[in-house]
């Protein structure tokens, strides 16, 4: 057996998962899973659901996928009646025809499912076989084996394949096959399904004329089922790793191997989640630096052990459990040490607690939607959104959602928790008053109109906190009125509600996710009742944008309702603006944006003046190669954001993700919350960004941007706002362990009075005074900064536990290492 | 294309004989009628000989006769020698036989008619150990009607391109090389109809006239790269790796980030630049894809060709590249060229392009996909020869790009990496040296040197009795491996 495995090309994907006390019906897995298209192909899809067999919760559900019907009886005769006490025998239902599901191309398999018991004398003597102490572990070995040689002589060895083992775990079911995930869903009529914990991943094979189903994910232990979104390289040491413990994959994919283990680590030698993550997603560099001294000592240990079967490249992985004996289930997302692939958790924590995970943040939107459109509970704003650091000391790379005893609790890989803001529910449809006495005129008689909307705002923050959702949801019907009197009180509206969405302040006793949610409400509200009337606006949807396109359009607004728009492509949200663009349009407005992608690209040379505002989830490669144009993401945007930025302004209300202004050669970004890994990694020229919350690592990675005064920064502020909205420091203002890595130009600037950021965090930076050439440079940026959210210079950066400091006590400058032998004096 | 002849640019090219001439000389001026190839000569009014012109001797074939300069010289002055200095021209890849022909194709138009043969080098391996099998008897085929062309869109969608014959020019970019040699890179492949890359280090406005032919590359140090060089051309190039050094990304040293190098790609003069390995956004496949979209979001119905080194899946890359969308597979070879690389990593990583190729044809055949995708390969190319031998292998056509200097006089030194260091002036960025070239005789060598491959090709191909290039793609058959290298086919 020296060759070396088989393996078909894996790589792409988009996973999913979601988990909650109160079982949720199928349906609500349907559309983030139809918005993740683009990262499958159509050739491989499934879904994993946990908590669906309460009354059978202790048997075993062997469910058994038969691609050939006439097998069945000789399959239960070979390997389920000899062995197990079937308790109830179900076969699924699914619709009579696969063709009646759009796109579905090859008949997926019939699903039987067993629950079962292994019979008491097969168990017996199987535990006495093997040593077995504990009759319930040898139960389960049995039944992971059982299916092994079920899989071998039905699937694995056969070319005409014929059967094979779906899932075999406690209250737990996997359904997968041949064509994306969403038309399992249908096609399996789990609509109405319900399960506590769902997971679904869109695959993206480009292996094999001949699709399998049973290379699709997810992949089971035995109470496991495991989703991954990566391709990492070292499958062959991993099998050889398995095939010593006697452990060998029959399905020809890495994700497949990363499943056996995690099973192997948890079930076979009992690790607890600690451990098993630490396995699969070693601590190292600083952050094994940082970990306690006893922690150190079992890490690496656990490295001596398993670095074998540590899968290295990129992976991030969801796994659902089911934990019998402790009557828990889990979800969990665990990413590689790198950071290679994106992925967002969530926390909505209402009368449902809810814990979402996910490839991208627009399928995390997309369930809290579904689930509000039939739940008015359920706020479609999550309470907290965040991202884990790979392989760190901070949170391990890892979270976890527990469901017990009728509860969701989160924690991290140390058992950290992290909870939801604390705060009265809404819990209500989100409706807008029309008649005078549903609405108020603003609180204390303060009028639209005569003051910016800046000023309003400012005025109207103060009274939030004190006000009731009702006052508040007031306060927006007045702004919804006021803007259908005419253009110039829309876009006043327009401006003041974004501005309620967007910013920070203190919400009082109630939950700021409903106070976003609500503003996100009056917006959607405001834009799609424009009428046809109006002289300044033009809005467009799916249905009349060509007749949109036929208009005048310079000096107008395009607003764009991005409902039903494909995300990429001739026909998308970002096409039409470049066809408007080139009809003379330079303002556009698109909302109910649902990881649309590539918005302002392809506008060109010198397109300053144009403005964009989105609303709503915008997608991946927002902005990259803007030259001159404008664009403000009200929201968080996603992945490779503001590549090759040539020249013009970036702002994002929220987070952004990964690669976020990769080869940025100039132009004006201000983040409000955090970035993901590798910002600005390349950028050149004198591109000058200001980030106020932290970036995950690798910020700033060969930098080239020009001199070290006067050229492009980086400006990394290290502030988090707190319940009240004000904005404080972090406590580590940068965790990773690569600043300025690389760099060879330019300066970053930290936020860093206490000195948190050390210089084996530069990686080939060092830190040079801060003199008063760089406060003049970077100042103006910060006003500018201050004038968008409200991060106020002498109040939020310079004044540092109540006492007014210096600029050069606060700020500290970051430059290139000279290396001599990479640099030459040119005469 | 055009044929006429181009000359060195210095009055002694490199020749593969030395006439000496001995004290004994009387100047008679007996060689000058003897030698009809010019050799010898006397300036008016100077009672000496001028130096030979020891490129244009024939050698000893010539001087063995009895009506030869040697044999009529009174004084027995004159004696002809092999020039020991090209032994130590090139190496074992590029021999200097090979690099003669080369020289003489752009300098002629025209293979050399005699003089050593050039078709292999002596690297014992690749395809230095391959050989034509040309069948007993061939039908009659009119060789100036063999169809060299190949269309470089086979999806469908997009634009249709076609190139005359199924050769490129490879990506070098501003920086490594210097603007004038863009010039006459991009000169030559607009008169010839084909096309040239940029390579990674940006696109030079120079070069905007020459647009409708010039392939923008894309590289992960984004170098350069803006919406507007994406929308000019025609074709878009993802470099994800180099066969030269794959696992790394690209280098410039700090002696050749000039000014002028510094502005382009808005980094900083005298410091090295290092494109990091591999594009930063693109870990995943389903990243290519969305890599890739991005780019038919900026410029709708662009061509984009993947470039990607030899690993040993390339098979699977090719396969996810096409389902990504891309046009053009390029798999680039560990023997080929590069401005700068460690020297571990030269030459002694990825699979060797003649694995490679059959690799990916292969399987894309099996995946029932080859017809709509087309596979160049690169790295290494060098004669007619090396061209017909990687069609038959499986690809479409090939890229270039040593070659094409050779065409302009490189001698393979292999000190490119250093700023001033290129006595050709090619590789270089610094003022004084770049003039040495002149882009439009630049292009005059390189269209040349594309009319010598094409005639060789026509000719190889009426010898196989095949009618068109196409034909010849993946007509492994027709190829034998030989023990012995060096041997003409």
């Amino acid at each position: 057996m020296n060759q070396l495995p088989k393996q078909e090309m894996e790589g792409g994907c988009g996973v999913i998962g979601f988990a909650s006390a109160v079982p949720l019906a199928g349906r609500h897995l349907f559309y983030p899973l139809v918005q993740m298209h683009n990262r499958g192909n159509g050739k491989g899809g499934g879904l994993a659901a946990a908590g669906c067999f309460p009354e059978y919760r202790d048997f075993y559900a062997l469910q058994v996928g038969y691609l050939d019907q006439t097998v069945r009886k000789v399959v239960e005769e070979a390997r389920i009646t000899p062995f197990f006490d079937v308790e109830k025998t179900q076969v699924h239902e699914s619709l009579k025809d696969f063709r009646e599901v759009p796109g579905l191309e090859i008949r997926p398999p019939d699903v039987v499912r067993y629950f079962c018991r292994v019979k008491r004398d097969v168990l017996e003597e199987f535990a006495l076989k093997r040593g077995f102490k504990s009759l319930s572990k040898a139960e389960d070995q049995f039944v992971y084996e059982n299916t092994y040689s079920l899989n071998r002589e039905y699937y694995a060895d056969i070319e005409d394949k014929k059967a094979f083992v779906l899932s075999h775990g406690k209250d737990l079911m996997v359904m997968k096959g041949v064509g994306y995930a969403e038309h399992f869903i249908t096609y399996y009529r789990l609509e109405n399904f319900k399960a506590r914990i769902w997971i679904g991943h869109q695959r993206y094979p480009t292996r094999g004329r001949v699709w399998h189903p049973g290379g699709a994910h997810p992949f089971i232990g035995l109470n496991d089922a495991l989703v991954h979104n990566g391709d990492f390289a070292n499958y062959y040491s991993v099998c050889e790793y398995l095939k010593q413990r006697d452990i060998e994959p029959l399905f020809l994919t890495d994700t497949e191997v990363a499943a056996l283990v995690f099973d192997y680590y948890t079930r076979n030698l009992g690790y607890d989640l600690e451990t098993a993550i630490e396995a699969l997603a070693p601590t190292t560099e600083r952050d094994f630096d940082l970990l306690p001294k006893a922690r150190q000592r079992l890490y690496r240990a656990i490295r001596m052990a398993h670095i074998h079967a540590s899968p290295d490249g990129p992976w991030f992985f969801i796994i659902v459990r089911s934990l019998p004996e402790e009557g828990a289930l889990q979800l969990l997302g665990i990413t590689d040490t790198a950071m290679l692939r994106p992925h967002v958790f969530a926390l909505d924590d209402g009368p449902l607690r809810i814990g979402l995970v996910a490839s991208e943040k627009q399928a995390i939107d997309a369930v809290l939607a579904s689930i509000n459109a039939e739940n008015e509970e359920v706020c479609p704003v999550a309470d907290r959104y965040w991202i884990s650091r790979g392989g760190s000391h901070t949170d391990g790379g890892s979270f976890v959602f527990t469901l017990k005893d009728g509860t969701l609790t989160c924690h991290d890989k140390f058992g950290k928790a992290v909870e939801a803001p604390r705060g009265e529910e809404y819990g209500r449809r989100i409706v807008f008053g029309k008649t005078e006495k549903e609405t108020a005129v603003l609180p204390d008689e303060i009028k639209p109109g005569p003051i910016p909307p800046a000023e309003l705002f400012n005025l109207l923050r103060s009274t939030i906190s004190s006000q009731s959702y009702d006052d508040f949801l007031k306060t927006l019907s007045s702004l919804i009125n006021y803007a259908e009197v005419g253009d110039e009180e829309r876009s006043y509206a327009i401006e003041t509600l974004s501005l309620l969405r967007d910013r920070e302040y203190n919400p009082g006793s109630k939950r700021r996710k409903w106070l976003t949610a609500m503003g996100d409400a009056a917006l959607n509200e405001v834009l799609s009742s424009i009428p046809e009337t109006s002289g300044k606006f033009i809005l467009a949807g799916i249905n009349n944008k060509n007749k949109a396109l036929g208009w005048d359009l310079t000096g107008k607004i395009l607003v764009i309702d991005a409902t039903e728009f494909p995300q990429e492509g001739v026909e998308s949200v970002a096409q039409l603006m470049v066809d408007a663009y080139r009809k003379g349009c330079r303002r556009f407005i698109a909302f109910r944006l649902k990881g649309d992608r590539f918005i302002g690209c392809g506008l060109g040379t010198n397109s300053a003046g144009v403005r964009i505002d989105t609303y709503g989830s915008c997608g991946d490669y927002a902005g990259s190669g803007l030259d001159g144009a404008e664009l403000y993401i009200h929201g968080s945007g996603q992945d490779q954001l503001g590549q090759i930025l040539n020249s013009g302004k970036i702002v994002i209300y929220g987070d952004v993700g990964q690669t976020f202004l990769y080869g940025a050669k100039g132009g004006e970004v201000y983040v409000m919350g955090n970035t993901a890994g590798r910002p600005l990694i390349n950028a050149v020229g004198s591109i000058r960004a200001v980030i106020n919350g932290t970036c995950l690592e690798y910020a700033a990675e060969s930098f080239m941007a020009g001199a070290e005064i006067g050229g492009g920064f980086l400006i990394l502020n290290g502030l988090k706002p707190n319940v009240y909205g004000e904005f404080m420091g972090l406590q580590e203002k940068f965790s990773g362990s690569n600043f300025f890595s690389l760099a060879s130009g330019g300066a970053g600037y930290l936020n860093d009075p206490y000195h948190t950021v050390t210089e084996d965090q530069l990686n080939g930076g060092e830190f040079v005074e801060f003199t008063q050439d760089d406060w003049n440079v970077i100042h103006s940026c910060l006003r500018e900064n201050e004038r968008l959210f409200g991060i106020q210079v002498e109040r939020d950066l310079l004044t540092v536990d109540r006492i007014r400091k210096w600029p050069s006590q606060v700020f500290r400058k970051v430059i290139a290492c000279r290396k001599p032998a990479l640099e030459v004096v040119l005469e | 294309m055009k044929n006429s002849t181009v000359e060195s640019r210095f009055e002694n090219r490199l020749g593969r004989f030395v006439v000496t001439r001995s004290e004994e000389c009387i100047a008679c001026g007996t060689c000058i009628l003897s030698c009809h190839l010019g050799v010898h000569g006397r300036k008016p009014g100077f009672n000496r000989m001028t130096p030979p012109r020891n490129f244009l001797c024939e050698g000893p074939s010539c001087a063995e006769k009895e009506t030869s300069c040697v044999a009529r010289c009174p004084r027995k002055a004159l004696s002809v020698s092999e020039n020991r200095q090209l032994a130590a021209l090139g190496d074992n890849r590029w021999t200097p036989e090979m690099i003669l022909a080369v020289c003489e194709m752009a300098r002629t138009g025209k293979a050399p008619e005699d003089g050593p043969p050039f078709e292999k080098g002596k690297s014992f391996g690749g395809f230095d150990l391959m050989d034509f099998v040309f069948p007993a008897s061939v039908p009659e085929i009119e060789e100036s009607a063999i169809d060299l062309s190949i269309p470089l869109n086979r999806r469908g969608a997009g634009e249709e391109i076609i190139i005359p014959l199924p050769i490129y020019g490879g990506g070098m970019s501003f920086g490594s090389i210097s603007l004038t040699t863009m010039l006459a890179r991009a000169m030559a492949a607009t008169e010839l109809g084909t096309f040239t890359s940029t390579g990674e280090g940006g696109y030079p406005e120079e070069l905007v006239p020459y647009a409708n032919h010039i392939i923008t590359q894309i590289a992960t140090g984004l170098f350069g790269v803006r919406e507007e060089t994406i929308k000019r051309s025609r074709i878009v190039e993802f470099k994800y790796a180099q066969g030269a050094k794959p696992g790394l990304g690209g280098h410039l040293l700090g002696d050749k980030v000039t000014e002028r190098v510094a502005e382009m790609r808005q980094s900083v003069p005298g410091r090295s630049l290092f494109s990091p390995f591999p594009f930063h956004s693109v870990y995943s496949v389903e990243d290519h894809l969305k890599h890739l979209d991005w780019i038919k979001a900026i410029h709708p119905g662009v061509l984009i060709s993947v470039k990607v080194s030899t690993p040993s899946d390339v098979d699977m890359v090719a396969v996810g590249s096409y389902y990504a969308g891309a046009h053009i597979i390029h798999i680039d070879g560990g023997y080929g060229g590069t401005g700068a690389a460690p020297d571990i990593a030269k030459k002694n990583i990825a699979m060797p392009i003649e694995y490679a190729i059959p690799k990916a044809h292969q399987f894309l055949v099996n995946e029932g996909i080859r017809e709509e995708v087309v596979l160049m390969a690169s790295g290494g190319i060098r004669t007619p020869h090396d061209i017909a031998k990687a069609i038959a292998l499986g690809a479409d056509g090939v890229i270039i790009g040593t070659a094409e200097l050779i065409a302009l006089e490189c001698v393979r030194c292999g000190n490119c990496e250093s700023g001033r260091g290129c006595p050709r002036g090619i590789a270089t960025t610094d003022t004084d040296l770049e003039q040495m070239l002149d882009s439009k005789w630049g292009q005059r060598r390189i269209v040349n040197l594309y009319t010598a491959y094409a005639a060789e090709l026509r000719s190889l191909l009426r010898k196989l009795g095949l009618k068109s290039i196409r034909e010849l793609r993946g007509k492994m058959n027709l190829l034998s491996v030989s023990n012995e290298p060096g041997n003409a086919s």
